[in-house]
């Protein structure tokens, strides 16, 4: 019975069955010792329920199983309410129809209609329930139905009108039949992919034969119907996909005699496989095609995400990947939020999926020369990489894994040795040997491997996200240096210079902790040459990088360098150099401030400490820079300025006049703006007089930070770390974007106080001209004007008369003519009564 | 006790003067008068004694009519049926008078001589066939009573159109005074020697009848005015002296203010005076809607203007008055424009509590639907209209304050919505006019009241405004309103005196790069006109040009603000690297002249800070000698630097204009 139960899967098995089968297992044992000859089935079924269990539970801890299994149920039964629902609401649109044609009376006309439904609420429920499951047409679809409805109605009402003329209108009726026809076909076409659908889900074992059946609905000639059925097919592979891997049976396997439920198992699975790659070539095919390209990659995306385990995976990632740079919007999104859930639900694959997604945009980057969008590259910053991959945590998880099963190994070896005999001892090989086949087959389908695998795997990972980066970087600096022969293709789509290089800097800062050391100074040197190039070297300026594409090469050297604290020994130099003058470059409307801010706070924020002449200088620009640029750019140089200040006591010198420039100035007396090296700008000679007007500064922040700053020159030279503010230079920054600035006036309040009334005199007219306005009035033109007014007041009005009188004239004319008719009809009477008198 | 001394004495001087000027224009009026009437030979001792009839029974009906008027309550003016005015039976036909005076008169005369062909037809008709009169009748009596009730369904009371108008003409016309120019001189004279008198009422009403004159149903006037004389001495007279003979009688001086006024409204006089007064004013208000000329409408308007206190007593005309004077101010040329505006800001003035906010909502808007289009031809049309509502809201900032700040918080608003969604529909609702006039009001009212009031928040919410819009437009194309932009922020820095940066915002524009050397020139092209720059030009010399010569002027105007402070050294040193390497590859001559110009006039100012700098001693938060650092300098225009910018300014003037 138990075995029974097993084989038969219901479509929604409840995942507690692991605590039944370790209960039932001795029963088991009896069993396979009974039938022996059954042990391949056996192998067969306990992987199954394994798979089934591993798929499901295997991330979670015992406690959180519980929740897990609440959670599933509840959604089972949400979307059974889900599909109840919809049934209910469809039904209102679906009985309207029935009734319709039952109140239509010729069937003889709707014959094929009243066939086709029947009648039956079941069919009628199909079609609903097939609405359910393709969502995307199901306006659509309603639409039709409606229009059928009306047409119906229309019908009726013709019918109910005149149903004794029936026979005249018998050609009518024809016709409309034939316009009907076309729709009819969709519409039972449809009502056929339901009905399909819902027998595959409602029970797949038996129903598995109707996948072909779907496949064959897909070869029309109505796009639509074909985009339906690809859907449909979507829905019921999404649902009937198994949690595990489908391994064909060998040659071996299939020669070997089997019960019935273990052939109907392969079958099952063999059709299902093969139908799957039919559907997937199809898929590909369509691909191709452009009017189906949209849907035949959404429907390979939502595969990819849903069952990212199963049998020609690596078909679907190259799939998607191909289509990653798609320069349609919604198919280029579709594929990048694929990607990013395969590279973040890695426990639904275990990592091999994330390899070879990774290793296929690689290539395309490799392939396309570096010119795709920039979306395909930035799916990267989604990748996880387990830092403490093989210590502590999943090493027990795998030691406990490893001793389950040996118990069980173990119980069933001792068992099996307590009920050898001689005889059976043949057979017992033959089932260790399966087992050892088992437990193969048990490993390559788990998804949990071994740390050792997953290490290799993420290193496999890394070296190949690295080299995509490197070569990005490399291009760059080719690009830059040597002039492109080709006229890019990027730009013609649309796209930057170097449309990767943003994702892959951030792609480098955020992993530059596990990049090999082997790299880092040939990285360093990329990005050195990348932020040190200017367009001063080159005529085509667009050709360089832009100011933010520098600063953040500057940025990611900085986060390298701290992230490998000593294990290098790169000058930084010259990244500095590059900031200094970059802030010259930067535009706050072309380059983005964040990301300067970002620059100064990894830069000169967190650095070590400067040497005095680099911090004076930067002191001296930064100043500067805050009196040419918008208030959160100021805001972000200040907040600086004041932490280098506290900082370096020193350069508070700056903030003192003191002639002769102090003992400090060294090698330069005087102070140089135009200097492009800080150590070499004299700064420390010049005084911050910048803060003087940046006291005056529209924005109270901006003017406050600068009065505050100008007022630590009386600061005690010793007391340093005590100021140190905790605003960062990015936070001001944002703090004052004009965005934020914007929203808080808009919800300000702010009443006015007196401070002494005006009287009427002009505030910005010219009160003479007011003046003489008044004395230029002529009475006596007025009068004449007035005059005139009246005269042609009176001549309309006088117009308006005559033309009234006129009009009653020539009526009363009018009337003579009349009343001539009038009398000689009245003579011609008078005649006639005469004559008849 | 001074204050009413002052106030009698007041009124003293002011009915003497008063009297003075209407016995002045007696005398103008009377003499031409007599001239005219004594030319129309034969009616002439007619008249006289018609004249000198209706003289005295003024007096006698008199008191009838001032019960009357007493009686009526909403001062509409009562018609008394006995009146006995001069029954002058001037049938003189007007065709004839006047027939050579325009093309409508002409097809008058044409309508009328078929008048007279299809008449002697009729009659020759009627005359042959006897029968038919009777039929003939017997139809129109048919035809009028189903016109009547037609008139009388449609109508529904609305007028006081009596049925069957057209049976009873003749009877009615009969009935009505017709007016000459005598009569109405008779009646001035009375009024100015007693303005109380009864003359007043009855010359009002032919005011009225005047100035309803060809608009309304002249058959519910009993005043018939026959030409074109008595037309406009009415209304001249009327206009003219009705102020002063309200003040007179009333005893309201010149300067009276609306609280004042507001108790003579408890006095005896007021009850009589009220009816005529509203009479008057109403009129006033009909003849403004319904004259076109402009020259007039500046008259009524400015003789209402003196009047406006009078309106206190009446809030449904003082609206109507302000609809369209507001209206008129709008789409009126330049003097008509600024008279009704002079009227829009007596009523803001002088009934402040009452119509303050309606008059700024009303002139506020009415600016918004007209500054949709900005165009050579109408810039000073907003220029004005701008100007205008500057003044109205300078009145009382106490009150208008919150009107600003609410109307700049509603822009910024949009602003703030238009950054998020950052749509392309979304951005017209900024690069359009109707926004930029806007927010360019608004700074030219925080500029005009910034040194009398406390508008901090006012100009910070401007200054965040520009600098948003600014922020949102950055593409070069956007360079004319760009340029706009940091024009405000300069006017802005200069009037309040605070720093604001606007460099960064200037030195995109030197980013300009579409043009190469065959740049051609296109035909001259005013970029003040438009907000963003048309695509077929931005590759053109011109636009080259207009870059470059705007960031100069924008820059010089900036720096000049500060080109006496002590950190212009430090405010000139990037604006000077990012133009020297500008210089260094610009190719074009003529400008790489003008260039080199700015640089070495901005240099110079810099050297010459820097010198006066090493002299002092005082640290930068040393804020008190920081500020009187050349002071005595800046009073002084003789700076080469400022010369240098007025020769800047000349220039753009120039351009602008050559266009």
């Amino acid at each position: 019975m138990g075995k029974k139960k097993k084989v038969i899967l219901p479509p929604q098995l409840p995942p507690d069955i692991p605590d039944e089968e370790i209960e039932v297992s001795e029963e088991d044992l009896d069993f396979v010792n009974k039938n022996i000859e059954y042990a391949g089935f056996l192998s067969k079924l306990d992987t199954n329920l394994i798979n089934r269990h591993v798929t499901r539970v295997a991330d979670y801890k015992e406690d959180e199983l519980e929740a897990l299994y609440e959670k599933k149920k509840k959604k089972a039964s949400l979307k059974k309410s889900k599909e109840e629902e919809g049934l209910q609401v469809d039904r209102v649109d679906a009985l309207p129809i029935k009734t319709l044609e039952g109140e239509l009376c010729y069937r003889t006309v709707e014959s094929n209609i009243a066939h086709k439904e029947n009648g039956s609420a079941s069919e009628v429920k199909d079609t609903d329930s097939d609405k359910g499951l393709v969502k995307l047409t199901k306006a659509q679809r309603r639409q039709k139905l409606k229009k059928s409805k009306k047409e119906a109605k229309r019908q009726a009402k013709e019918e109910v009108k005149e149903t004794v003329a029936e026979g005249l209108h018998s050609d009518v009726l024809a016709k409309v039949e034939e316009e009907l026809s076309a729709q009819d076909l969709f519409a039972r076409k449809k009502i056929k992919l339901a009905e399909v659908g819902m027998a595959l889900l409602e029970d797949p074992e038996s129903n598995i034969k109707s996948l072909k059946e779907l496949l064959h609905i897909c070869i029309d000639e109505d796009h639509n119907i074909i985009k339906l059925g690809l859907m449909s097919l979507l829905a019921v592979f999404k649902d009937i996909i198994p949690g595990y891997r489908i391994r064909l049976p060998t040659e071996k396997e299939l020669e070997m005699k089997v019960s019935k439920d273990v052939q109907k198992t392969r079958f099952y699975e063999s059709t299902l496989l093969n139908s799957y790659k039919a559907y997937l070539l199809k898929l590909m095919a369509f691909e191709k095609d452009l009017s189906f390209h949209c849907i035949a990659v959404r429907c390979m995306c939502i595969l990819l995400d849903a069952v990212p385990h199963f049998n020609f995976r690596e078909n679907l990632v190259a799939a998607v990947v191909r289509n990653i740079s798609s320069s349609d919007d919604v198919v280029r999104k579709l594929c990048c939020e694929t990607i990013r859930s395969v590279f973040t639900n890695e426990g639904k694959h275990g990592g091999l999926v994330t390899f070879e997604a990774v290793r296929l945009i690689a290539e395309l980057v490799k392939a396309h020369d570096c010119q795709l969008h920039p979306d395909s590259i930035e799916v990267f910053l989604s990748l996880v990489f387990d830092e403490d991959l093989g210590k502590s945590e999943p090493k027990e998880e795998k030691k406990e894994k490893i001793s389950k099963k040996k118990k069980r190994k173990q119980r069933l070896e001792q068992s099996n040795q307590l009920l050898v005999s001689e005889g059976k001892r043949r057979k017992h090989e033959l089932m260790t040997k399966t087992r050892e086949e088992l437990s193969a087959d048990l490993k390559s389908v788990s998804f949990a491997p071994d740390s050792d695998e997953r290490r290799r795997t993420q290193s496999e990972i890394l070296s190949a996200v690295f080299g995509t980066y490197f070569r990005i970087l490399k291009h760059c600096m080719n690009t830059s240096f040597q002039r492109p022969m080709m006229n890019d293709i990027s730009s013609s789509i649309g796209l930057g210079h170097h449309p990767l290089l943003g994702p892959c800097l951030m792609g480098l800062g955020k992993f530059s902790h596990l990049i090999d050391l082997d790299f880092m100074g040939d990285l360093m040197h990329c990005l050195k040459k990348l932020a040190g190039h200017s367009d001063s070297d080159n005529d085509n300026p667009s050709v360089s990088l832009t100011v933010s594409e520098k600063l953040q090469c500057c940025i990611v050297a900085f986060r390298v360098m701290r992230n490998n604290l000593d294990a290098l020994n790169v000058d930084l130099q010259e990244f500095y150099v590059q900031l200094y003058n970059l802030l010259l470059e930067y535009r706050p409307f072309r380059d983005r401030g964040d990301v300067l801010a970002e620059a100064l706070k990894t830069m000169l924020w967190e650095g070590k400490q400067h040497d005095m002449q680099r911090a004076a200088a930067f002191v001296k620009r930064l100043a500067t820079f805050a009196l040419s640029f918008g208030s959160s750019e100021g805001m972000a140089a200040l907040v600086t300025l004041k932490y280098l200040l506290l900082r370096n006591s020193k350069c508070r010198n700056l903030l003192e006049n003191d002639p002769g420039g102090g003992s400090l100035s060294g090698l330069v007396v005087k102070y140089n703006a135009d200097a492009t090296d800080p150590h070499l700008s004299g700064a420390l000679a010049s005084v911050l007089w910048e803060l003087s007007l940046l006291s005056k500064h529209y924005n109270p922040s901006i003017s406050g930070m600068a009065s505050s700053i100008s007022s630590m020159a009386s600061m005690n030279p010793l007391q340093t770390q005590a100021y140190l503010s905790t605003v960062s230079p990015l936070k001001a920054f944002e703090d004052l974007t004009i965005e934020r600035e914007l929203l808080k006036a808009v919800n300000r309040k702010s009443s006015f106080n007196k401070k002494g009334k005006r009287g009427s005199e002009f505030v910005i007219m010219d009160a003479e001209k007011v003046r003489s306005l008044e004395s230029e009035m002529d009475e006596d033109v007025i009068e004449r004007k007035f005059e005139e007014h009246f005269i042609v007041l009176r001549d309309i009005e006088e117009n308006e008369k005559l033309r009234l009188e006129l009009n009653k004239t020539t009526s009363a004319l009018r009337l003579y003519e009349e009343y001539k008719q009038h009398r000689k009809l009245k003579q011609k009477r008078k005649q006639k009564k005469q004559i008849g008198g | 006790m001074v204050e009413r001394l002052s106030d009698t004495v007041l009124k003293g001087n002011f009915m003497k003067g008063l009297k003075a000027e209407i016995r002045a224009t007696m005398k103008i009026l009377m003499p031409r008068d007599l001239g005219e009437a004594m030319k129309k030979s034969g009616v002439t001792t007619i008249d006289a004694a018609a004249s000198y009839n209706s003289l005295d029974n003024i007096y006698i009906e008199d008191d009838v009519n001032l019960v009357d008027v007493e009686s009526d309550g909403e001062g509409i003016l009562s018609e008394d049926p006995e009146c006995p005015y001069i029954s002058d039976i001037e049938t003189e036909n007007k065709g004839q008078d006047n027939g050579e005076r325009a093309a409508l008169s002409e097809s008058n005369k044409n309508i009328h001589l078929e008048i007279v062909e299809q008449k002697g037809k009729l009659d020759m008709l009627l005359e042959k066939v006897p029968k038919f009169s009777k039929y003939l009748e017997s139809r129109r009596a048919e035809l009028q009573k189903s016109e009547s009730e037609e008139i009388d369904s449609d109508e529904d009371g609305d007028t006081n159109y009596s049925n069957g108008v057209s049976s009873n003409e003749g009877m009615r016309l009969h009935d009505r005074r017709a007016i000459n120019s005598h009569t109405i001189d008779v009646w001035c004279w009375l009024v100015v020697e007693q303005p109380e008198g009864p003359a007043l009422p009855n010359l009002l009403h032919t005011f009225q009848a005047a100035c309803r004159y060809g608009f309304d149903s002249d058959e519910s006037h009993l005043h018939e005015i026959l030409d074109e004389k008595v037309f406009s001495k009415v209304l001249m007279f009327i206009l003219c002296e009705a102020d002063g003979i309200f003040r007179k009688w009333l005893g309201v001086s010149d300067s009276c203010r609306k609280d004042s006024f507001l108790k003579f409204m408890n006095t005896s006089e007021w009850k009589l005076v009220r009816p005529l007064m509203k009479s008057y004013l109403r009129s006033c208000l009909l003849l403004l809607n319904q004259v076109t000329d402009g020259q007039i409408l500046v008259f009524i308007l400015s003789r209402l203007r003196s009047s406006i206190v009078f309106f206190a007593a009446f809030p449904s005309l003082t609206e109507l008055l302000i609809k369209i004077s507001v209206h008129l101010w709008v789409t009126g040329e330049e003097s008509l424009s600024l008279s009704s505006f002079l009227v829009v800001r007596e009523i803001a003035s002088m009934l402040l509590s009452d119509w303050y906010d309606t008059c700024m909502m009303k002139t506020y808007k009415a600016f918004i639907a007209h500054s949709k289009f900005f165009e050579h031809g109408n810039l000073k049309k907003v220029e004005f209209l701008m100007n205008s509502i500057v003044e109205l809201y300078s009145l009382d900032l106490q009150r208008s304050y919150q009107h600003v700040f609410a109307s700049l918080q509603h822009l910024a608003n949009i602003l703030s919505q238009t950054m998020k969604a950052k749509k392309k529909e979304e951005l017209k609702k900024i690069h359009n006019w109707q926004y930029i006039n806007c927010v360019s009001l608004w700074v030219k009212f925080i500029d005009c009241n910034l040194k009398d009031h406390d508008l901090q928040p006012l100009l910070s919410l401007s200054i965040l405004i520009i600098k948003g819009i600014a922020h949102l437009f950055p593409s070069l194309r956007y360079l004319p309103l760009r340029f706009r932009c940091v024009q405000m922020l300069n006017q802005l820095s200069l009037s309040s005196g605070v720093f604001i940066p606007v460099a960064s915002l200037v030195l995109d524009f030197l980013e300009h790069k579409g043009c190469t050397a065959d740049a051609t020139r296109v035909k001259a092209f005013d970029f003040s006109t438009v907000l963003k720059v048309p695509k077929h030009l931005l590759k053109s010399r011109n636009f080259q040009e207009e870059c470059i010569l705007s960031a100069i002027e924008l820059l010089s105007a900036h720096f000049s603000q500060w080109r006496y402070h002590i950190s212009f050294p430090e405010l000139a040193t990037i604006p000077l690297v990012l133009f020297k390497r500008f210089h260094e590859k610009l190719s074009n001559e003529t400008l790489r002249r003008q260039v080199k110009r700015f640089i070495d006039q901005v240099e110079q100012n810099k050297e010459y800070i820097e010198r006066k700098r090493a002299e002092i001693s005082f640290s930068p938060n040393d804020h008190a000698a920081i500020d009187s650092f050349l002071q005595m300098e800046k009073s002084g225009s003789n700076c080469s630097f400022n010369q240098y910018y007025a020769s800047v300014q000349q220039k753009s003037h120039s351009r602008s204009a050559l266009r």
